[in-house]
């Protein structure tokens, strides 16, 4: 940290002893300049807190977006994948009363697989199992298996942003 | 004569010896002399000092101990403060004789006090992430096995000329420049972040320097450190940028405000971005630098823009691109360790 302060360039001679030179001028020593800071509380979207320093006075930052409702951090979570923004119920009211079968069988899909997250059929949860546990051993497709990871994730950042 | 100096001084500190507390700073002036021929008789007496129980001892001097009372009785004047090294202005040379103490001074003028605060990011590297990656790139190696010899990286000078005697050695076949060697992964050198750079250049600011001063406020405001400008170097024509002007600010986060930084860009910054899809995963210089940008809209994300938005005049709201320097020498290991932190990558890993 105290290595790059500028003002310390200029007596860069100090850290070779054994070349001296005889300087005619003088070199002001600043004093560093840091701004203020405060601690600020930060408050996730599901409750979680923690605590950081910044310049901004505001002593609780409240986010709505952020890492844990966000599906491109938390791609197997299919509640955040059928996110449907339905504050007031209005979408669903109107479901209710005009809406056809397959509407209101899609809802209660939905509802489901918003309490426990199993709507996924098991034959495919074991395949993905199978899948991670085939690619531990392959050695020189280490990279190729990292890349295509990814990609998954990136298909259901995709998907939501389909959906908005 | 001689014996009666020695017996005055024996009963000097007879007397010293009762009343300690009174004249302790005295006593630290006696304490010079301990060389003197009288050790042998003080030693003695010291010994008797000290057969009392120490708890004893204790409680007679604490009954003795009334500093103000002490300080009336004082005739003469305390010594003044004991000398103080003040570190100079200006530093004249590596031959002046009064020298600036060293940035880690706390007498230093150039002394930066803290760390203040254990960050989140930190502790969790510490405890979960360095231990993981450690985990992940393990590499045995039967007992017994040697690496197979590799050739040399820079080529000797084959001839019959005596000018290739002592010659430096030629660069590599193909490219000029030698990659970072990948050292094996112990506990010693698992990747972790060493510092941030966030860089913003300004078109605008050649011709107007309010463009430098909007962006320097926003970067200081989001890393909490004092930026600094840069000047062009060599006038380009074709970028409209002449030489001497400044035209960019950078900030360099080290420790702790590096960790704050990268955990707000990670938890709370990158999630807002609309249609965000990660970092691109071809970023990184081959040797465990990774960058990234935000544009200006993304900038006004960050929580210290957001709560005084009206501050900054809209317009002049910078991009900026943030360089995570790590210790590892890959952009693998990097990419990585930049993963476990939270950072998302897209698109085709170029390593």
């Amino acid at each position: 940290m105290a290595l790059m302060r500028p003002s310390l360039r200029p007596s860069a001679t100090l850290q070779t002893p054994h070349i001296h030179q005889q300087v005619r001028h003088a070199t002001l020593l600043k004093r560093p300049k840091r701004p203020y800071t405060f601690t600020q509380l930060i408050t996730l979207s599901d409750g979680s807190t923690f605590l950081h320093r910044t310049t901004s006075p505001a002593p609780i930052y409240k986010s709505t977006k952020d890492t844990k409702n966000n599906p491109l951090w938390n791609p197997s979570s299919q509640k955040l994948l059928n996110v449907e923004e339905d504050e007031a119920g209005r979408l669903k009211r109107f479901r209710a009363r005009f809406g056809r079968g397959f509407d209101v069988e899609s809802l209660e899909e939905g509802e489901e697989a918003r309490e426990g997250e199993e709507s996924v059929p098991r034959e495919r949860q074991e395949e993905s199992l199978l899948d991670m546990i085939s690619s531990v051993g392959q050695e020189a497709e280490k990279k190729g298996k990292a890349a295509g990871k990814r990609e998954e994730a990136k298909k259901s950042g995709k998907g939501k942003g389909g959906q908005k | 004569m001689a014996l009666q100096e020695v017996t005055s001084a024996f009963i000097k500190r007879m007397q010293s010896t009762q009343t300690p507390l009174k004249q302790a700073w005295k006593l630290q002036c006696l304490r010079t002399y301990a060389t003197d021929p009288m050790q042998k008789e003080l030693g003695e007496l010291e010994e008797s000092v000290h057969q009392a129980t120490p708890t004893d001892a204790a409680g007679k001097r604490l009954s003795q101990y009334d500093p103000t009372q002490n300080a009336k009785q004082r005739k003469e004047q305390l010594p003044p403060s004991r000398y103080q090294f003040r570190s100079p202005r200006f530093y004249r040379g590596p031959l002046h004789p009064h020298q600036p103490l060293k940035s880690s001074d706390p007498a230093s003028r150039e002394f930066v006090p803290g760390p203040f605060t254990l960050p989140r990011l930190q502790q969790t590297y510490e405890s979960t992430i360095a231990p993981d990656l450690m985990t992940l790139t393990y590499q045995h190696y039967p007992p017994g096995f040697e690496r197979p010899q590799k050739g040399e990286r820079l080529r000797e000078w084959v001839g019959d000329s005596p000018y290739f005697k002592n010659r430096p050695r030629r660069g590599p076949r193909g490219y000029d420049v030698l990659p970072l060697l990948r050292k094996p992964i112990t506990f010693r050198n698992v990747p972790k972040l060493e510092r941030v750079t966030v860089h913003t250049m300004l078109k605008g600011a050649a011709d107007d320097s309010a463009y430098l001063h909007v962006a320097g406020m926003v970067v200081q405001n989001i890393t909490n450190v004092r930026v600094q400008t840069h000047a062009v170097r060599k006038s380009v024509a074709s970028f409209g940028l002449r030489a001497g002007k400044h035209v960019s600010v950078t900030s360099e986060l080290y420790g702790e405000n590096m960790y704050h930084f990268l955990s707000k860009v990670i938890d709370v910054v990158m999630p807002k971005i609309k249609d965000y899809k990660g970092v691109k995963g071809s970023s990184g210089d081959s040797s465990g630098h990774i960058s990234f940008g935000f544009k200006p809209e993304e900038v006004a994300l960050f929580p210290e823009v957001e709560v005084n938005y009206d501050m900054y005049p809209p317009k002049m709201i910078p991009g900026l691109h943030v360089t995570v320097h790590t210790s590892a020498t890959t952009d693998y290991d990097a990419r990585m360790l930049l993963q476990a932190i939270g950072v998302p990558f897209y698109g085709k890993m170029v390593d």
